[in-house]
């Protein structure tokens, strides 16, 4: 079964992750954060995009170098999610 | 252009024996041991269970993003240089950033890291590997952090020759300082190696001491009869090595001055040490200081506490010293913290600077069986005060056959000069 997955979802795994690894308050980050503000550089957001794969199980085969926020990280992972849902032949047989 | 003179600024030491200086000096002066029974989860599958780790949590020094980036080995050079960088009290990295540099050493670089990403691989079946493996594991991951860390933009550069590395890369630190292409360098060594892999790889050499067992603490007897090997430790050192005008200058402290390094190669077998290398290191390291044998107060040996370097050592100090052999007092402080191999050279000179500075030489402990192949004064009763102790050699060989050998003095002794 594929995670059910929404942009206000995925957004809040993101903020999550971040929150934790900067112990800021949840709060404090919007879709619009920029990535630069949290000092997330092209390592940092490779890490990021690695864990986000784990969780939504996807793959992305570059780091694009156009996110420049939250909100475009999580569209991004949104993005593989639904291309993998309408990838014929990935429907995954129920256990 | 005459010859430029080097003071030691800084000293930072992350050990099995403590962090800081004062605390790895005064384990070393009580002859404390750090050497005990590894209870690391898989210490069960060693057959060699012993090691001289060090009590460190990366998460009290970095951040969880940035800590994620850094092996073991690196996070201990970062704090090694911190308390150099500090000691030093250099803050003024900015008016020369290109006339300052990193020269470190080490032996595994990132094994953890190596070690780690193979179990996931091979046991656990992992279909990929942290992000960050390739920076984590590559050899010069440490050196490349110091020199990010503090906008160093001289050469940076990371030497591995086994258990001389850190002394190699002091050495070349000073002659770089010498030759008047830089001002400063923050130089030492740094190793991780107490994982699995690692430490099977150096049981199957059987080099490694056996466990001592009254004692797992007196496992590693340099010089005894009764030796039966090294036993593996970790940590590291660094050392702000600077240009003794720049130094005067800003009005720092002065530690002591590098004033000889001296290399050598057997060039004859992969492990077993030769006389003529080691002795040629000691002669060269001599003439590079402009000093005799005589002037020398106190040895750091290499002093392993295997059967071919002990007495191989001693021969060469024999070769090399003379008559003065049996005046100079020899300690191996590898009894007490281990064998850190690339960090070695770099933590046994912050002792060696340590002793002249304090007029302390540290003992060699666990000698209790005197060995008629090792004939020299091992500083075995304990601890020495003396008085006007001002210049010492320290040793470094190698696997591979690599012998460095530096020379310092005391800050006194250099004023003086």
């Amino acid at each position: 079964m594929s995670t059910p997955t929404t942009e206000g979802q995925t957004f809040a795994v993101v903020r999550e992750l971040i929150a934790k690894d900067h112990a800021i308050a949840p709060e404090t980050l919007t879709p619009e954060t920029p990535l630069q503000s949290l000092e997330i550089d092209s390592l940092a957001l490779i890490e990021l995009i690695f864990t986000l794969e784990e969780r939504f199980d996807v793959v992305a085969d570059k780091v694009p170098d156009d996110l420049p926020t939250l909100g475009s990280v999580a569209d991004y992972i949104d993005g593989l999610v639904a291309a993998r849902m309408a990838a014929p032949g990935d429907a995954t047989p129920a256990a | 252009m005459a010859a430029r003179r080097v003071a030691v600024t800084g000293l930072g030491v992350v050990s099995p024996l403590g962090m800081g200086e004062a605390g790895f000096f005064e384990s070393l002066q009580a002859g404390r041991s750090g050497v005990r029974r590894l209870d690391a989860p898989f210490s069960e599958r060693l057959s060699t269970r012993i090691g001289a780790p060090v009590d460190f949590d990366g998460a009290a020094h970095f951040a969880p993003p940035r800590l994620r980036m850094l092996d073991r080995v690196s996070q201990f050079a970062l704090v090694a240089a911190r308390q150099a960088v500090d000691g030093a009290g250099l803050d003024a990295f900015d008016k020369a950033r290109e006339r300052a540099g990193v020269f470190l050493g080490t032996g595994m670089g990132g094994a953890q890291t190596t070690d780690d990403g193979y179990r996931a691989l091979y046991e656990q079946g992992a279909a990929r590997l942290p992000p960050f493996s390739v920076l984590m594991a590559m050899n010069h991951a440490a050196a490349a952090w110091i020199g990010i860390d503090y906008g160093l933009q001289g050469p940076n550069l990371t030497y591995s020759t086994a258990c001389s590395s850190s002394a190699v890369a002091i050495g070349e630190a000073w002659r770089r300082i010498r030759s008047g292409e830089m001002d400063v360098m923050l130089a030492g060594g740094s190793e991780a190696p107490l994982n699995l892999g690692t430490l099977k790889a150096w049981e199957a050499l059987k080099t490694l001491a056996s466990e001592d067992a009254d004692d797992p603490s007196s496992s590693c007897k340099p010089f005894a009869l009764n030796r039966s090997g090294m036993v593996l430790g970790e940590g590291a050192a660094v050392l702000v090595l600077e240009e003794w005008e720049h130094a005067q200058r800003r009005g720092a402290r002065i530690r002591g001055e590098l004033i000889g390094y001296g290399l050598s190669t057997d060039s004859s077998h992969m492990t077993h040490p030769t006389v003529e290398g080691q002795a040629r290191a000691m002669a060269l390291a001599l003439e590079a200081a402009g000093i005799g044998a005589s002037a020398i107060h106190y040895i750091n040996a290499h002093g392993t506490g295997t059967a071919a370097n002990d007495a191989t050592e001693t021969k060469a100090i024999r070769q090399v010293f003379a008559a003065h052999a049996d005046q100079v007092p020899v300690s191996s402080t590898k009894s007490m913290h281990g064998h850190l191999l690339g960090a070695a050279g770099a933590v046994e000179l912050v002792a060696t600077l340590l002793a002249l500075e304090r007029g302390t030489l540290p003992p060699t402990i666990n000698l209790r069986m005197a060995d008629p192949a090792c004939d020299l004064d091992y500083l075995s009763d304990g601890a020495r005060k003396v008085s006007g102790a001002g210049v010492a050699m320290s040793n470094a060989f190698a696997f591979g056959g690599t012998n460095a050998v530096l020379v310092c003095q005391s800050a006194d002794a250099a004023r003086t000069a």
